[in-house]
């Protein structure tokens, strides 16, 4: 296997494939940065060009083109506050509070280290133990599937800063709307409203920018009247890199957790970033000595979010390359990338066609050090942009929300959809309703509906639908993190009260000392 | 004197009763436009209408025994900003499909950007924004529509 990975490295430092490379990185940070376009469409657009190349250098480019996109999308998210892909939706719970504080540049240090950290773990995963792990990703049934989503609700208690009841309150009103479309099983047309176009649901990428970004313009921008899009300016500085990195290095828990956590998450089948990436910000939060640091912008909480939906990438290819089950959209493309050059997924990728396979792993390698290098260098400059005048800003920004609403299905209701799920989010945050947890529930809505819906049938089939729902081994340690999550907060809060507690009773010893002395 | 620019402090809103009360109209809307569905196909919306009834419910419970109150505007220059700023974006979604994607960017951009600036009916940012109007639409317009190649919304006038 050895000689495969270095053959495999060899080829992707010949001149013409690191070019390709590195052009398939930029492209793909181009691609994750602009919201409405994502690495799938990315993807999905440079695989006829890669027909005429050798089946090497195609997936070589490929490979660029999905770990940059994986760093792309969280330009933005930090930046002004939009996702530029549905993964990178916990990137902006602390990214964009990094930015208000003048911080921008740590905020896309942290994201582009984080991002190759990830990327990198789950990589070395895929050479060393994708046959194996292909196997487990196999155990993984409906009733898993609801657990994993239920276990990704139990987030809304993290994210809830005021009332926890509102935080389900919101995450429930998510799932309502998730609900809108074409039933996934049973095919029943729901809540439409005579609207054709909504029978494909609501796209994630316009709830996303309509919850997220127009607040956020509605309220500082517009209604504040600030000169500038965040209240203290940016000042890059190359220090700030080193600064970032050591500060990372200094907790590897955290960064090994959360591409663990991504890499999991990725072999799934079915599991995409944006649950890799909300799982792993929510044990970032319950494991971290300070849990109060989250949320007004902390490094910690964007590496979370980053090395865990950068993780991903590599991990849904392990059930990709070796049962040909696409673990997500993107993995999807580069299955038919793949049988475009005429290879099958399965044992005959590992003997057959090592030499190619193992470069295609080796270019996500090789890319995740260019994500580094590109995203470091390039914080210098992306963070400027915040600095930029809010007044020439702003249009901009909302031109952006338009087309990138549009650019999905090209239809404009999904604009209209864009703009009401704007104004509802500005008036939700105002009422202290915070849109997160509803757009947490419209991502994991039909993920917990297909969980649930299947294992009835199959539970039904099997004898018990309640047996089959939880009496497995896999489902077990979810109810049991589900249990756990949900009893954390409790638990955190009477532990901080006691440490009050504490502090109380030494000061009122110490003045009590203090007076005898005098 | 009350100052024009504040807002009465004497009438906060009682989020938790807004909040209780639209989401119970949201659930009440979806529960019976989904009566007709199959088993399969509403067994789910039923289980989270039954949640965000409860929740709606204690919600309003909350704001009986401990209210959150908040206020909505800080002024009332917050608000005419906000209410003018929702008003450009909506014509600017109503025009768009009729009279194409260039003419009301272009448009929407300069109206926009002339709003945000403060002295903005001098010769000196009318002729700026005019500028930069030009130049980023059209640089939208060709990485969106001449690059990437992805549609833009069009009318039957104009592209």
């Amino acid at each position: 296997m050895l000689d495969f990975a270095l053959q495999g490295l060899y080829q992707v430092f010949l001149p013409g494939h690191f070019l390709l490379l590195v052009i398939g990185v930029v492209m793909g940070i181009i691609f994750g940065a602009l919201p409405g376009l994502t690495a799938t469409m990315g993807l999905a657009l440079l695989v006829p060009f890669t027909f005429t190349m050798s089946p090497a250098a195609g997936l070589i480019m490929l490979a660029g083109i999905y770990v940059g996109a994986m760093y792309g999308d969280a330009i933005p998210a930090i930046l002004i506050n939009t996702p530029g892909t549905p993964a990178a939706i916990a990137t902006t719970f602390d990214g964009f509070p990094l930015s208000q504080k003048g911080m921008a540049q740590h905020g896309l240090v942290a994201a582009a280290v984080a991002s190759a950290f990830g990327s990198l773990m789950a990589n070395i995963v895929l050479v060393l133990a994708a046959p194996p792990l292909a196997i487990v990703s196999l155990k993984f049934g409906p009733p898993e599937y609801f657990w994993l989503g239920i276990f990704g609700l139990t987030i809304i208690s993290t994210l809830s800063t005021g009332s926890v009841i509102k935080g389900f309150l919101a995450g429930s009103v998510g799932m309502l709307l998730s609900a809108v479309g074409m039933a996934e099983i049973g095919g029943d047309i729901r809540l439409t409203f005579g609207f054709p176009e909504l029978q494909g649901g609501i796209e994630l990428i316009v709830a996303l920018i309509g919850f997220f970004c127009l607040p956020e313009i509605l309220s500082s921008v517009i209604g504040k009247r600030r000169a500038a899009y965040t209240e203290k300016p940016v000042k890059p500085s190359l220090s700030v890199i080193w600064e970032v990195i050591k500060s990372l290095l200094r907790k590897p828990g955290l960064m090994l957790r959360s591409a663990g956590i991504g890499t999991v998450v990725g072999f799934a089948p079915g599991a995409g970033g944006n649950i890799a990436s909300m799982v792993s910000y929510n044990e970032a939060v319950r494991w971290d000595k300070n849990p109060e640091e989250f949320g007004k912008g902390t490094i910690k909480g964007v590496a979370a979010s980053e090395a865990a939906n950068s993780a991903m990438a590599p991990g849904s290819l392990i059930p990709l390359l070796t049962l040909g089950i696409p673990g997500s959209p993107p993995a999807a493309v580069i299955l038919g990338a793949l049988m475009l050059h005429g290879m099958r997924p399965g044992a005959e990728l590992f003997s057959t066609y090592a030499n190619v396979t193992f470069s295609f792993m080796m270019g996500l390698l090789v890319a995740a050090f260019l994500v580094t290098t590109i995203g470091c260098l390039g914080s210098v400059v992306f963070s400027r942009i915040i600095n930029i005048p809010s007044r020439y800003l702003a249009p901009a920004i909302i031109f952006m929300t338009v087309l990138g609403s549009y650019s999905i299905r090209n239809n404009m209701l999904d604009v209209w959809i864009m703009f009401v799920f704007g104004v509802i989010g500005y008036v939700s945050s105002k009422l202290k309703f915070h849109p997160a947890p509803i757009v947490l529930g419209l991502i994991l809505g039909p993920f917990v509906e297909e969980g649930l819906v299947q294992s009835m049938l199959a539970g039904q089939a099997a004898g018990s639908t309640f047996n089959y729902l939880i009496f497995r081994p896999i489902s077990g340690v979810l109810i049991c993190l589900c249990v756990l999550a949900l009893l954390w907060p409790i638990y955190a809060k009477w532990r901080s009260r006691q440490k009050q507690e504490i502090v109380t009773c030494k000061m009122s010893i110490e003045k009590t000392e203090g007076q005898n002395e005098k | 004197m009350k100052s024009r620019t504040q807002v009465d402090p004497k009438k906060p809103w009682n989020s938790d009763y807004i909040i209780g009360i639209l989401t119970l109209i949201i659930s009440a809307v979806v529960y019976f436009s989904t009566r007709e569905l199959s088993r399969l196909g509403g067994v789910f919306v039923d289980y989270v209408l039954i949640a965000s009834a409860v929740l709606s419910l204690l919600i309003l419970l909350k704001g009986f025994v401990k209210p959150e109150h908040i206020k909505f505007f800080d002024s009332v220059i917050e608000r005419n900003n906000v209410t003018t700023g929702i008003c450009i974006l909506l014509v600017y979604l109503i025009i768009l499909p009729v009279v194409g994607f260039l003419p009301s960017s272009y448009a929407f951009y300069f109206c926009f950007n002339l709003y945000l600036t403060d002295d903005r009916f001098s010769i000196k940012n009318i002729l700026f924004s005019a500028l930069l109007t030009s130049v980023v639409v059209t640089a939208f317009y060709f990485i969106f529509n001449g690059l990437l190649e992805v549609p833009l919304p069009t009318s039957m006038w104009s592209e």
